[in-house]
């Protein structure tokens, strides 16, 4: 009975087929915007995961609170902490510097490129990967004797070189009011995609080199925040919260004073951010299923007009009420899923596309898509509801007659 | 020629007779010429006037054709051949046709279904084209006409009488008799005091505001007759006016037909009905798409017994 | 001609009044979606321009930029330099402290409040007016005399006192390390709306107070940020960016290197993201009234059928093309601006109900209003002339035959 059902709901939409085009248009446009927009949604979520992946999800740095009003020296760090930190947590830490950076004119020749140097310690590898493809990552050696050597970027060292293998190469810069010379020992190749790039402000014009953080702070400087990426990512709440614990205590403060930010904390705040706004978002976008399933109610309700005769002829052959009540909703629920489905293919055939053309992977998620036809073939039976009622109720002997 | 139309003629002043010359745009050499002239002022406020002039007049002048020609043959089909082209086989629907009608004439087309009347029907009411052949209704030439050109036609040269009086729906009596002159542009007042007079002349003044289910058959047909007279076209074309009412109301709505013939009116009937021809002065018969026989009639003199148009229905 | 149109579209309209309804209620919830959304954001977009005027629309803080790497002790400000800056500027500055608060708990008998303490001058009232029920503002005295006056509101005076009119009680609290006495000699009430009150952090629990700025910044003493009014909204632009290059001027930097956050300019960027994102989530609103515009086309395709012998009849009587294809769109014309209206209605309704449901000035703009009725005539007319050249083609030959 079902599939008899269906075919007579086939026979009827092939009958009339631009009016059925149009009443699934609805549908399949309300039900693509939805899916695009959930889509993008969960797609910008994994790019931003990808991100923080990128700079290290186990990252964080630790300062005072912006909201601690008598700051005092002892509030910021120096170097000998930074080193008691590294004895008492040992393991757990996977790598900690000063978090110091800054940013100068380097100057070679006659070319001059705005520079941001970022000091680090030779371990930085291990937790930020490069891929080195001249010369040498800074060693140990240029950190504890404070060596006066940098490692680039090809895009940077094309910029100020105008080649790729600078290595050996040397520039004059400004650090702190001292000019120097620095030598380039190694460069590496950036592996960005276009978002990441732009998240991450990557310049095309200027460049960046790392250099020995021991150059950018003296042992006697303070320094305002630690940079520090944990070991173990399952277990690094905990360890950061030791940690806060610990440089709290030791500056005779309170833990809260301190403020933590996580790399993973921001992420989850982005993440539940984005989450929100396409759920907030997709809702309104849901506004034009709504008024899909109007137009399919309206359309059935014409049908249902249209086959007046049809119906007191199915009577008089016998048909119950609940009969004319199945074969209509039926009609009206194939009408809806047949649009939901197509609106599937348009939503995430756009998401897919656009994802192509801007170099994102779009993700369309499978449970995003099951609900989508679900909720169609909702919309199809409610909006049904009434024009198969009205269909069902009618008196064969009036239906009959009806022209 | 209603009164408006005449308004119309004096205002063009152009040359109009009753000569085949006139392009299917429709558009006068002579009207055009006149515009020119009058806008080779050199006065700015001149040329402007002029301009408004044009304006004004363009919404509602109408072609020469329409307001100039009084033909004696108000309807002369000359070799009028029309062939159905069915995809596969062509059917020939009319095999050369010449017919004239003269102005004032009373006259029946008579023949089976499938004979080619309805065709013929059509083609005289300018709703169909002849496939070759000339159609000349009042002297012009409708057979290269377009489709805007025929509506034209439609209003003001003819009115239509349907075997199932085709009244729109939920739309008063009034209205409906209204509606050619809508079409023609003609103003609120002018049209429903001319409704209401048609309506009283049909004999259903008091059920001017009655929807068309209000009504029955006969009256519904005598609303019809009022539309159809409603531009005072010179030709009725009436197809089976008869055939949906019972033979009182058949006998009224003929009668109608032949004081409005004796009021100067061409009326064409298309019937199957020897009595419903027997009415008129001239009956033509068609057997497969050929006229077999033209003939005049002596019409059957009204009987006392039955109720006049200016009565009641049932 | 028209009206005559117009009249023949309303009795088909009346002629099947539940199609109308639904077909009207796609475009009710279309134009009443965008509407709604679009006002919200005009709303909030007046509720924050408010929430800057309340906190004084020509303020503005002028600090060192955090993009500058090496911040010297110079780029902090003295009490000293201030007084040169009022002398320097004169009449154009209405009002300037050094920005000075502190935090602290608040202990009166048993009851402990945490506090938070601004320090502002005597002619802080003149920028940012309050209300005093009891006693008086601070006064130069206070001020010059470094006198531990406070004024609070009546919300934190309830607070701390358990009454509202606390003058002449004291206080104890710690402010920078020492702890001492401080005496209430004035009381004022705080008019805020809901969504002000919201933004800008009142608590009911807690308490704030006025005190000498005096009291917070001693004559040696650096500070981050200059906080100043300008006297004229108009010219403040100006007069800014010349406070900007004196500053710079005299700490020997570039003007480039200060950062002058203005109360003006932060409230134009918040007015254009949330206009951006009205505009933007309007847009996808917009998607309902595309469906239901296709609803319109719909039903209009179907009452062509239904009325094919009409217009049949219509063309042997004289009925040009155009005459058909007018009729027609102005059926669809009608349908879809009288949805328009009542969808206008339901938005406006909504969100001014919304608005005086939250204490709000919910805003409903005329343009938007005349923009939504337009765009509804022009949904109805677009979607109308597909149907409306199917009426107009018809042959009346076969529109007559047709049943």
């Amino acid at each position: 009975m079902l599939i008899e059902n269906m075919r007579m709901a086939f026979s009827a939409i092939r009958a009339n087929k631009m009016r059925s085009f149009l009443t699934m248009l609805g549908i399949i446009i309300g039900i693509g915007s939805v899916i695009s927009i959930v889509s993008i949604g969960d797609t910008m979520r994994s790019m931003f995961e990808e991100l923080y992946r990128k700079i290290g999800i186990t990252q964080a740095y630790i300062a005072i609170g912006y909201w601690v009003d008598d700051w005092r020296q002892s509030d910021y760090f120096t170097l000998d902490e930074m080193e008691r930190i590294k004895e008492i947590f040992g393991d757990e830490i996977a790598y900690i510097d000063s978090d110091a950076s800054t940013s100068g004119d380097a100057v070679c020749a006659r070319t001059t490129v705005k520079f941001n140097y970022v000091g680090i310690d030779y371990n930085y590898q291990e937790v930020q990967p490069v891929n080195m493809v001249y010369g040498r990552f800074l060693n140990q050696g240029d950190i504890l004797g404070r060596r006066k050597n940098v490692v680039m970027d090809t895009n940077s060292a094309r910029n100020l070189f105008g080649a790729e293998n600078a290595v050996g190469r040397t520039f004059r810069t400004t650090i702190y009011g001292s000019v120097d010379d620095y030598t380039v020992v190694g460069v590496y190749r950036k592996d960005l995609n276009p978002f990441q790039a732009m998240m991450l402000g990557a310049s095309t014009e200027g460049g960046e080199a790392f250099l020995p953080y021991t150059i950018l702070t003296w042992p006697n400087d303070y320094f305002y925040d630690i940079r520090i990426f944990a070991r173990d990512e399952a277990t690094m709440d905990v360890f950061f919260e030791n940690l806060k614990n610990y440089v709290a205590r030791s500056k005779e403060r309170q833990p809260e004073d301190f403020r933590l930010v996580t790399a993973k904390a921001q992420m989850g705040e982005m993440d539940s951010m984005m989450g929100g706004l396409a759920t907030a978002v997709g809702g309104i976008a849901a506004i034009s299923l709504l008024v899909g399933g109007i137009g399919i109610m309206n359309i059935m309700l014409v049908s249902v007009t249209e086959r007046t005769r049809e119906i007191g002829i199915r009577k008089s052959l016998g048909a119950r009420t609940r009969d004319i009540m199945v074969q209509f909703l039926t009609e009206s629920a194939i009408l809806s899923a047949c649009g939901g489905i197509l609106g599937i293919f348009l939503g995430g055939g756009i998401v897919l596309l656009g994802g192509r053309m801007l170099g994102v992977q779009a993700i369309v998620k499978p449970g995003v898509v099951v609900l989508a036809v679900g909720f169609s073939a909702m919309v199809g039976i409610f909006f049904g509801i009434y024009p198969a009622s009205k269909a069902a109720k009618k008196d064969p002997i009036e239906a009959l007659r009806y022209e | 020629m209603g009164l408006w139309n005449r308004e119309r003629t004096e205002d063009l002043g152009g040359s109009g007779s009753g000569e085949r010359k006139w392009k299917p745009d429709g558009r006068p050499e002579s009207g055009d010429k006149g515009q020119e002239e009058s806008g080779v002022g050199t006065d700015w406020a001149e040329r402007l006037q002029a301009l408004w002039k044009m304006g004004l007049s363009r919404s509602r002048k109408l072609p020469e054709y329409i307001t100039e020609n009084v033909s004696e043959e108000l309807i002369q089909l000359e070799d009028l051949v029309k062939v159905y082209d069915t995809g596969a086989l062509k059917v020939l629907g009319l095999k050369r046709i010449n017919l004239t009608i003269h102005r004032g004439e009373f006259v029946a087309i008579m023949g089976q279904s499938g004979s080619g009347k309805s065709t013929l029907m059509n083609i005289l009411g300018c709703l169909d084209r002849p496939s070759m052949g000339h159609y000349y209704l009042d002297g012009v030439d409708v057979a290269a006409m377009n489709p805007d050109e025929l509506s034209l036609i439609r209003n003001r040269k003819i009115g239509f009488v349907f075997q199932s009086f085709n009244l729109i729906s939920r739309t008063s009596a009034l209205k409906n008799v209204e509606l050619p002159m809508t079409y023609a542009r003609k103003g609120k007042r002018f049209r429903e005091q001319r409704a209401r007079t048609l309506l009283e002349r049909v004999g259903l003044g008091k059920r001017a505001e009655h929807m068309p289910n209000e009504l029955s058959g006969g009256q519904r047909q005598r609303v019809a007759i009022a539309r159809a007279l409603a531009n005072d076209p010179p030709l009725l074309l009436a197809d089976e006016p008869t055939g949906n009412l019972d033979t009182a109301a058949s006998v009224e709505i003929m009668e109608l037909f032949s004081q409005l013939h004796k009021e100067g009116t061409t009326v064409v009937v298309v019937t199957h009905e020897e009595e419903i021809a027997a009415f008129t002065e001239r009956i033509i018969r068609f057997r497969d798409g050929e006229i077999v026989s033209d003939k005049p009639n002596v019409p059957r003199e009204p009987e006392q017994k039955e109720a006049g148009p200016n009565e009641k229905g049932h | 001609m028209l009206i005559e149109n117009m009249k023949m579209a309303f009795s088909a309209i009346r002629a099947n009044k539940m199609r109308s309804f639904l077909t009207m209620l796609g475009i009710i919830i279309g134009i009443g979606s965008v509407i709604s959304i679009v006002s919200i954001g005009d709303t909030m977009r007046s509720m924050f321009e408010g929430l800057y005027r309340e906190i004084g629309v020509t303020q503005a803080y002028l600090f060192i930029g955090y993009w500058v790497d090496d911040v010297r002790q110079s780029d902090y400000f003295t009490l000293d330099e201030m007084e040169r800056v009022k002398e320097v500027f004169g009449d154009q500055i209405a009002y300037i402290d050094s920005n000075s608060h502190a935090s602290a708990d608040a202990i009166s008998g048993r009851t402990t409040v945490k506090f938070a303490f601004n320090g502002v001058d005597y002619n802080y009232q003149e920028v940012q007016p309050v209300n005093i029920v009891y006693g008086r503002y601070l006064n130069e005295g206070d001020v010059l005399g470094r006198r531990k006056n406070v004024v609070m509101d009546t919300t934190s005076a309830m607070n701390l006192f358990g009454v509202e009119n606390a003058v002449g009680k004291t206080f104890r609290t710690t402010i920078y390390g020492t702890t001492e006495e401080y005496t209430v000699v004035g009381i004022y009430r705080k008019k805020l709306s809901p969504f002000q009150a919201m933004m800008m952090g009142a608590n009911t629990e807690g308490g704030e107070a006025f005190l000498p700025y005096t009291i917070l910044t001693w004559p040696n003493d650096y500070f981050y940020a200059l906080r100043i009014f300008a006297r004229d909204e108009a010219t403040m632009d100006v007069f800014y960016n010349n406070v900007k290059a004196y500053v710079a001027k005299s700490k020997g930097r570039q003007p480039e290197d200060f950062r002058l956050n203005s109360a003006k300019d932060e409230m134009g960027q918040m007015d254009s993201i949330m206009g951006g994102l009205a505009a933007a989530v309007g847009g996808i609103a917009a998607i309902s009234l595309l469906v239901g515009g296709i609803g319109i086309m719909n039903i209009m395709l179907v009452s062509v059928t239904e009325r094919t012998r009409e217009i049949g009849i219509r063309k042997s009587l004289g009925a040009r093309t155009r005459d058909i294809m007018i009729q027609f769109l102005t059926e669809s014309a009608i349908l879809s601006a009288c949805g328009g209206v009542v969808g206008i209605l339901l938005g406006g309704g909504l969100v001014m109900i919304g608005g005086a449901l939250l204490g709000v000035q919910a805003i409903v703009k005329p343009g938007v209003v005349l923009l939504a009725v337009g765009f509804s005539a022009m949904v109805g007319i677009f979607f109308g002339i597909y149907p409306a050249s199917k009426a107009a083609k018809k042959d009346p030959i076969e529109a007559l035959r047709y049943e």
